[in-house]
């Protein structure tokens, strides 16, 4: 359709209206004209994006602390080697890491699970249903998502106790689960909380890629008598390779850099689980005494350029291979 | 259902009725299975969303208790807690006044950024989008935070509302413009070259001829910055102090819930007033939203 609306559109401008040398003003005209239309977005990138990670590490040399009037003295690598050999730099990191080994698994195998269901209702209708309510959650503000889990994980009157206490008496009211609040069982909580938020909007990733795997490969595949695991493996799961490539090292950037949830769950004690490099960097930056930032610049440092070398390594892994 | 009555032509009209129905379970059993999981799911993911809405009006015996079906229900949360908790319309007021200076500035960035790269082709332009790109994978959120508070200070921001604005338009920006840049490359270059050769300017040509083909995926941009904007944390409990200056889902997240004010139905029917608008306006824009989210997100 759009190729015809461009060919009339064509047919009414009779080319020879163009000269060599308009087109050569026209072509100056649109290289600032482009620019005046780019400017805005790349004034807000470099401003907001760009600037302040240079910025940041440039802190991260100096001894800077915000409230103090005394000024900054460049100390090199001082505070990436104080980071380094604090044993909660490494803790901090680690428990990034294992909050994303719960977290990573959940969320691609189940979405996969989800779309080669849904992908199979052949019901127009009943398929629209089922892609909107599953996209619900995706739809729903990360504060208000921590915000619900944290009624549901409520120690008191959150459901989930309910449930386990009230209805099927497998815990009493004394030793029921505490879920948040720093807990060992904070980290795997807001795991399912964020396998559960991003459940849909993962499925509906998957299908799109489903979508687009002609129809006839896994019919052919089963005529030549291939069971429905060795369809999947052999046929759907290559061509689904890119979109999971995406998936996983999106999610995995996310997961490693996850705060907001801790803040909300877990708060700064630094023995809990959910003081994570994120939150170290937060404390010393924000809350812990003059506010040393530029230490907590270098611990933000610390943790972006390991979670680089991961999804560096995570795209050669996934990098196809023809 | 073809595959039933297909199966059922076969059976000899004196079969009785019971093995009929049970060949109809037979052949179906994968159908039923798969919708019956796909339900449960459906379940997992309704079942924490009804239970708020059921607790903003429970009486508050039966909120305490735990029940999901209360033996009393009240309805009277609503106007409770518009009239007890003194900042609740400021919060809800500055949660719509950022999330609308949000959307809308990032919608028309990204607009504007995504027809000059397809349309335009400044030079530099495959650089902006490398970057861009590279900026998706890098935890720019966390890291700058730094000094995006160093900036904010600088510029007297910091405890302003309509200061959240700036950083917030940052947050979606490089997903907003490589979405517009993959839905203008769907609308062929010619029809902006004709309209050029009538003697539209630039300005024209985006707003007559642009906009109403790249509709889809100015729903996707619409719907992704107004849940950013709408629910962020990180930014607004940083660079604000006073509860007056803050969003409402920020002060929703820093209420403890118990008795008084902040009692749990009253929680609850705040919570139903700050999620239901984006749930709602979602169910009317899903066919726009996933036409969108095809040909701009998972192409792109």
């Amino acid at each position: 359709m759009g190729q015809s609306i461009a060919a009339t559109g064509l047919t009414h401008n009779p080319a020879h209206r163009r000269s060599a040398l308009s087109t050569r003003v026209t072509r100056l005209q649109n290289g600032v004209g482009a620019w005046l239309f780019l400017l805005p977005a790349v004034a807000f990138f470099v401003g907001y994006q760009v600037y302040p990670l240079i910025r940041v590490l440039w802190i991260s040399f100096t001894d800077y602390q915000f409230l103090t009037n005394e000024p900054a003295h460049w100390v090199w690598f001082r505070n990436y080697a104080e980071a380094l050999s604090d044993p909660l730099m490494w803790a901090s990191l680690w428990r990034a890491t294992y909050f994303t080994i719960l977290f990573l698994p959940g969320t691609i195998v189940l979405p996969l699970l989800l779309a080669i269901l849904v992908d199979r209702v052949t019901q127009p209708r009943l398929a629209t249903l089922y892609r909107v309510v599953l996209l619900i959650p995706a739809v729903i503000p990360s504060t208000l998502v921590f915000v619900l889990w944290k009624w549901m994980y409520n120690f008191q009157t959150g459901p989930i106790n309910h449930f386990l206490v009230d209805v099927t008496g497998l815990f009493t009211q004394q030793d029921a689960p505490q879920w948040l609040g720093g807990t060992a069982l904070t980290l795997p909580a807001i795991a399912v909380m964020e396998v559960w938020w991003g459940l849909g909007y993962h499925t509906i990733f998957f299908l799109a890629g489903l979508a687009a795997i002609p129809k006839d490969l896994p019919e052919a595949a089963r005529i030549d008598g291939a069971s429905e695991w060795q369809v999947f493996w052999h046929v759907t799961r290559p061509r689904l390779a890119p979109v999971m490539m995406i998936l996983v090292v999106l999610r995995f950037g996310s997961a490693m850099a996850v705060i907001d949830e801790y803040l909300i769950f877990g708060g700064f004690n630094r023995e809990t689980p959910t003081y994570t490099w994120t939150m170290f960097m937060y404390d010393e930056a924000f809350k812990t005494g003059l506010w040393r930032q530029g230490f907590g610049a270098a611990i933000g440092m610390i943790g972006a350029v390991a979670m680089m070398i991961v999804v560096v390594f995570l795209l050669r892994i996934f990098r196809p291979r023809d | 259902m073809s595959e039933a009555v297909h199966g059922a032509s076969f059976a000899p009209a004196t079969v009785g009725v019971r093995k009929r129905r049970k060949s109809w379970l037979a052949q179906n059993r994968g159908a039923i299975v798969r919708h019956a999981v796909i339900i449960l799911f459906l379940v997992i993911i309704l079942v924490p969303l009804a239970w708020v809405g059921i607790m903003s009006i429970k009486s508050l015996p039966d909120a305490m208790r735990g029940n999901f079906w209360p033996k009393r229900f009240d309805f009277t949360h609503y106007s409770y807690i518009f009239e007890k908790i003194a900042t609740l319309p400021r919060n809800l007021f500055n949660s719509i006044y950022v999330t609308a200076g949000t959307v809308f500035g990032t919608t028309a960035i990204a607009v504007m950024a995504g027809y000059a790269l397809v349309h335009l082709k400044p030079r530099g332009g495959p650089f902006v989008i490398a970057a861009l790109l590279v900026s998706l994978y890098f935890p720019v959120r966390v890291v700058s935070l730094i000094s995006i508070y160093e900036i904010q200070h600088f510029l007297d921001l910091i405890n302003s509302t309509t200061g959240l604005i700036l950083p917030y338009i940052t947050l979606n920006l490089a997903i907003s413009v490589l979405i517009m840049r993959s839905m203008f490359q769907l609308v062929p270059h010619e029809l902006f070259e004709a309209a050029k050769i009538d003697g539209a300017g630039p300005w024209r040509t985006l707003i007559l001829i642009g906009l109403p083909m790249v509709r889809n995926g100015l729903v996707v941009v619409f719907i992704v910055n107004f849940v950013t904007a709408w629910g962020e944390f990180l930014l607004c409990t940083t660079l604000t102090n006073d509860q007056d200056a803050r969003t409402l889902p920020v002060v929703l997240a820093g209420a403890q819930g118990g008795l008084g004010q902040w009692s749990w139905p009253n929680i609850a029917a705040v919570y139903v007033i700050v999620v239901t608008p984006g749930i709602i306006a979602f169910i009317f824009a899903q066919r726009l939203f996933f036409k969108g989210l095809a040909e701009g997100v998972i192409k792109g």
